[in-house]
């Protein structure tokens, strides 16, 4: 495993993420709602935790994410 | 998303609203890499009411009438919360016109331009949108030629240098 200085090391992971970043990018745009969703999901449990509404979307299983919907509390 | 958006061609054929185009966050979405965002935002044309003015109640009305129940500002519509904007001012009339048609799954839908949604960004100035700005610059293809042109058309060139300093 080559070595590298903690800059070195940081400067890579910076480039790795904006390549991710362009990556994501070119993903077809029906991907890109499924991952909305999937972090919609992420957050649901930290804004309930805040005491604040936590909206999922509803996408169909045609659109590949199972039914599921959480209303605002 | 899909059934969302026939919803949407439905209404507009049915002359409930005028033309309408996705801009706001999904919009972003097509151009740049996905991020949080929880309302789609419609800017449309609404028919205008008794007296000239706009109103939005004969569009909840035909949405009640579909089943899809307002949720304060928004519209819950197929699973997605739902944001009809009536285009606010001459940018964002432009955007409208001049929205690019886009097929999502098997919809046809119309989405802003990127550069019709870096302006609407300035215009409107947040923190949020200035962030976004900066992200969007990066990352979504966008014709330098026809961005400035709008940015002269609608005076936001000097906002733009202000957000550049």
């Amino acid at each position: 495993m080559e070595s590298m200085t903690p800059r070195q090391a940081f400067a890579r992971v910076l480039e790795a993420k904006e390549r991710r970043r362009h990556e994501l990018a070119r993903l077809p745009f029906l991907e890109k709602v499924r991952i909305v969703v999937e972090l919609q999901r992420m957050v649901a449990p930290i804004l309930r935790a805040r005491g604040k509404p936590a909206i999922v979307w509803e996408l169909d299983e045609a659109e590949g994410v199972s039914k599921s919907f959480e209303k605002p509390r | 998303m899909e059934k969302t958006l026939r919803v949407l061609n439905e209404l507009e054929r049915d002359g409930v609203i005028g033309r309408y185009a996705v801009g706001g966050a999904v919009a972003a979405v097509f151009y740049m890499e996905p991020f949080l965002t929880y309302d789609l935002d419609v800017f449309v044309i609404l028919p205008a009411g008794t007296g000239g003015l706009l109103t939005r109640a004969p569009l909840y009305e035909a949405l009640r009438t579909r089943g899809y129940r307002e949720q304060g500002e928004t519209v819950l519509i197929e699973g997605t919360p739902v944001q009809f904007l009536a285009v606010p001012n001459a940018l964002a009339e432009e955007a409208l016109n001049e929205a690019l048609e886009k097929t999502v799954g098997e919809v046809q839908t119309r989405v802003f331009r990127p550069e019709h949604l870096m302006a609407i960004m300035l215009q409107t100035g947040r923190e949020k949108d200035r962030l976004r700005f900066a992200a969007f610059e990066r990352e979504a293809p966008i014709d330098q030629d026809r961005f400035l042109t709008i940015l002269q058309r609608h005076d936001l060139e000097r906002k733009r240098a202000q957000w550049k300093a």
